[in-house]
């Protein structure tokens, strides 16, 4: 530069030029501010956004192939592993697509139990966003504290279905196993634990201009676009569309259940933080009524077509031997068709399409993941937007890799 | 029942903060002080609070429904329960279990000449547990797996018969389904 | 339970007397044999669409007051193997205002697999229309980017396919790449 006699205002020019190029940042597949394997190419013109591309992909494992190879029962393992956060919701949907396919409904205990199931991962998918959303934005401890309440949250899965976050809960016709008399007390103790670390989590959080500033007016997209967009779940209501499944569509027991759907007005990134901290208020309020209503009677489908019958059964009598053989070994076979059932997932709408051949194993089977649709509308949010709002945006999304990359 | 709608506030919030942020600043001080100084003085008396555990030198309360790996059940007699009827293969969604079958003398002519299972491929669903109709397989409260070689996770029935007295839990807790 | 209902179905499918659902008793009103056939298996409604009419009638469906459909929830494609036509790739529409929703299923050709896009009436079928790309091999014509989602540009054949077949395995980078599988590539041990 010092041997280049140019005059003032052409070096001006030059550095303007300068100005006009645009940088080029990659962002993963791993890396530290982000949570979920995907990569997101990036064009900035100094610290805004130009152009993006989301690329996602990384956790695809063949989840439709995979389940078509099995039978209907053993579909149940690997649903768990979608929304790996949320794994009972995605259990109860693909149960419930398959009942629809029978025709069958499960019994009232049953449904209470799956109802309080659904609340349970959505608490557990919750407080895993907002905590690592908060990570992400630099506070650590607002994270220990999500995490330990998610924790608690995995307690209560784990005295329901003995695993934490592998839960293989839900079956075709009933659940895995019933709970014991002290369970509404286990509950009651575990979501008093669970509301204190909340209000911890909200106090270090929720007044704190850092984490307001970085959460306001950013990831901002009108509710129309989003509509377009496919966006379902937290993200919808936060531009204030009450669109719920468990509201539009009640499935299990939400109608006869007092609880509210939080919307938002604004739909950026603080509101979505404060529908997803209301809605856990929302899902401990349904379980508490649950474990209080909860009905006695049976658990399971008394159907040999669909559902194994009890072990007690099956030792002492031939027919209910002969029938745990042909449903374990040809798998239920429900009439030919196809259905599709939405249930609210933690992320917004997750479907599952499936479409029988009157065979023991699925000839089709779709889940409509939230997350997909949801990581599409990245670009758009991001677009013109300054580096630093990918991180909360993102993070808003709550991109879930294994649902997303199925 | 009613399923309302509700707007949330974020209004109230931002003024929550107080001057720069200065009430925010205190609350969170309180919040991690509290908790600072419980951990402490837990650790002082003895009896501490926080909550993770020294794994593996302490460990957390399993409730029975835990689900660890699977074990096959060995009567008083020092026999499997086994009977090498092959359902928990098929119901296995990772065909994990390899078993042949085999004819004895004894009452109950048919056993499992080989019961294996592959440690590293199962995960813990239970699938076979439910399918076995001899409450012959069952989930153990058990879960380290850990081998130096790919052909040290595989568990052959020697290793996978557990007395059937060191699993009343679980046992319990199948049965209590049983008149469904 | 399973016994009981399927000759109820046999009863109900051979019936051509016309929908019960409004929303199809309006696609069929619109656009006649144009609409293959229609059926409504445990409420879900479902039309199986001609190709050709495919744009129409999602404009129809977007656009008229009475069926309102905002939200293109899912696209996918299912690979009937042996039948012809083999391909049918399956819509599922959601009305936000009328709380309603629809199937539209337009079969495809084997040697033929082109279908027009949505992606200009729904932009949520961006995403999902590359994912059926991808998995299924349909081309979806004037679709802004199509091209594969989840897997690389080189691999080779479309996976949900049902003459793929499970166990095939691909080097997983693309073909040039140092990682190598070995011929007796044998994971189980
Ligand atoms: S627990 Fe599941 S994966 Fe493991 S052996 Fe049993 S059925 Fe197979
Ligand atoms: S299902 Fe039970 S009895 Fe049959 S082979 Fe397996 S462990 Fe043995």
């Amino acid at each position: 530069m010092a041997d280049d006699p140019k005059n003032g205002s052409a070096a001006e020019q030059d550095a303007l030029d300068l100005d006009f190029e645009t940088m080029e940042l990659k962002v993963g597949p791993s890396h530290p501010a982000t949570h979920g394997t995907v990569r997101i190419q990036l064009k900035l013109d100094g610290e805004r956004i130009v152009w993006s591309e989301v690329e996602v992909g990384y956790l695809h494992r063949g989840f439709e192939k995979e389940c078509e190879s099995g039978l209907y029962y053993q579909a149940f393992p690997y649903t768990d592993r979608l929304n790996y956060v949320s794994p009972m919701i995605n259990n109860v949907g693909y149960a419930l697509a398959v009942e629809k396919l029978f025709g069958v409904e499960v019994p009232p205990r049953c449904q209470y139990l799956r109802t309080i199931a659904s609340e349970v991962s959505r608490m557990s998918d919750h407080f895993t966003c907002l905590g690592a959303c908060a990570l992400e934005l630099g506070a650590f401890t607002a994270f220990l504290y999500g995490v330990e309440a998610r924790e608690l949250v995995w307690d209560i899965h784990d005295e329901m279905c003995g695993a934490r976050v592998t839960c293989n809960y839900v079956r075709i016709g009933g659940i895995s196993a019933d709970v014991g008399p002290e369970f509404k007390a286990f509950v009651d103790e575990k979501l008093a634990q669970i509301a204190k670390l909340r209000k911890d989590f909200e106090d270090l959080l929720l007044s704190n201009p850092i984490f307001i500033e970085r959460m306001e007016n950013t990831g901002l997209l009108p509710k129309e676009q989003l509509i377009a967009l496919g966006v379902t779940g937290p993200l919808l209501r936060a531009a204030g569309v009450p669109y719920d499944v468990r509201r539009a569509q009640p499935y299990l027991v939400y109608d006869k259940i007092d609880w509210d759907v939080p919307i938002g007005e604004r739909g950026d990134n603080m509101d979505r933080f404060l529908i997803r901290i209301n809605e856990l208020n929302q899902s401990t309020r349904i379980i508490q009524q649950c474990v209080e209503q909860l009905p006695d009677g049976p658990v399971d489908l008394n159907d040999p077509h669909v559902r194994l019958a009890g072990k007690g059964r099956v030792y002492n009598k031939m027919e209910e031997l002969i029938a745990q053989f042909k449903l374990v070994t040809e798998g239920p076979k429900p009439p030919v068709g196809e259905v599709y059932q939405a249930v609210e997932g933690g992320n917004g709408e997750l479907g599952f399409y499936v479409v029988s051949d009157g065979s023991g194993s699925p000839y089709k089977l779709r889940a409509r993941s939230p997350s997909f649709s949801n990581t599409a509308a990245l670009t758009p949010m991001i677009q013109g937007q300054m580096l630093a709002d990918v991180i909360p945006t993102f993070d808003m999304i709550n991109m879930i890799g294994g649902e997303c990359d199925r | 029942m009613a399923v309302g709608v509700i707007k949330i506030d974020r209004v109230s919030l931002k003024k929550a903060g107080g001057f720069m942020g200065i009430n925010a600043m205190l609350k969170g001080l309180t919040v991690t002080g509290r908790h600072f100084f419980k951990n402490l003085f837990g650790w002082i008396v003895g009896k501490p609070q926080v909550f993770t555990v020294m794994f593996p030198e302490q460990d957390i309360a399993k409730p029975p429904s835990f689900r660890g790996m699977p074990v096959l059940v060995q009567m008083d007699s020092g026999k499997e329960r086994c009977v090498a009827c092959g359902l928990c293969e098929w119901a296995c969604p990772v065909d994990c279990i390899h078993i042949e079958p085999g004819e004895t003398e004894d009452a109950i002519e048919r056993y499992p000449k080989v019961f294996d299972i592959d440690m590293g491929r199962c995960m813990y669903c239970g699938l076979c547990e439910e399918a076995c109709p001899e409450e012959a397989i069952v989930m153990s409260s058990r879960i380290e797996i850990a081998a130096f070689t790919r052909a040290g996770t595989i568990w052959h029935k020697t290793d996978l018969l557990t007395p059937v007295d060191e699993l009343p839990r679980r046992l319990d807790y199948v049965r209590r389904g049983y008149q469904r | 339970m399973a016994e009981e209902q399927k000759p109820a179905e046999a009863a109900e499918a051979p019936a051509p007397s016309g929908p019960a659902s409004p929303i199809l008793k309006r696609l069929v009103d619109g656009f006649g044999d144009k609409i293959l056939s229609t059926h409504e298996f445990r409420g879900d409604a479902t039309a199986i669409v001609d190709r050709g009419a495919l744009i129409d009638v999602c404009k129809l469906l977007r656009d008229d007051p009475e069926l309102a459909f905002d939200f293109l929830m899912d696209v996918t494609a299912v690979d009937y193997i042996g039948r012809v036509p083999r391909f049918e790739v399956v819509y599922h529409f959601y009305s936000l205002a009328k709380n309603h929703r629809v199937r539209i299923k337009v079969p495809l050709e084997e040697g033929d697999p082109k279908i027009p896009s949505v992606a200009s009436l729904w932009p949520s079928a961006d995403w999902l229309e590359r994912e059926t790309w991808d998995m299924y091999g349909v081309k979806f014509e004037g679709h802004p980017n199509l091209k594969r989602i989840y897997l690389y540009e080189e691999f080779e054949g479309h996976p949900l396919r049902k003459d793929y077949p499970k166990e095939k395995r691909q080097p997983l980078i693309g073909p040039g790449a140092v990682h190598k599988i070995p011929e007796n590539d044998d994971l189980t041990i």
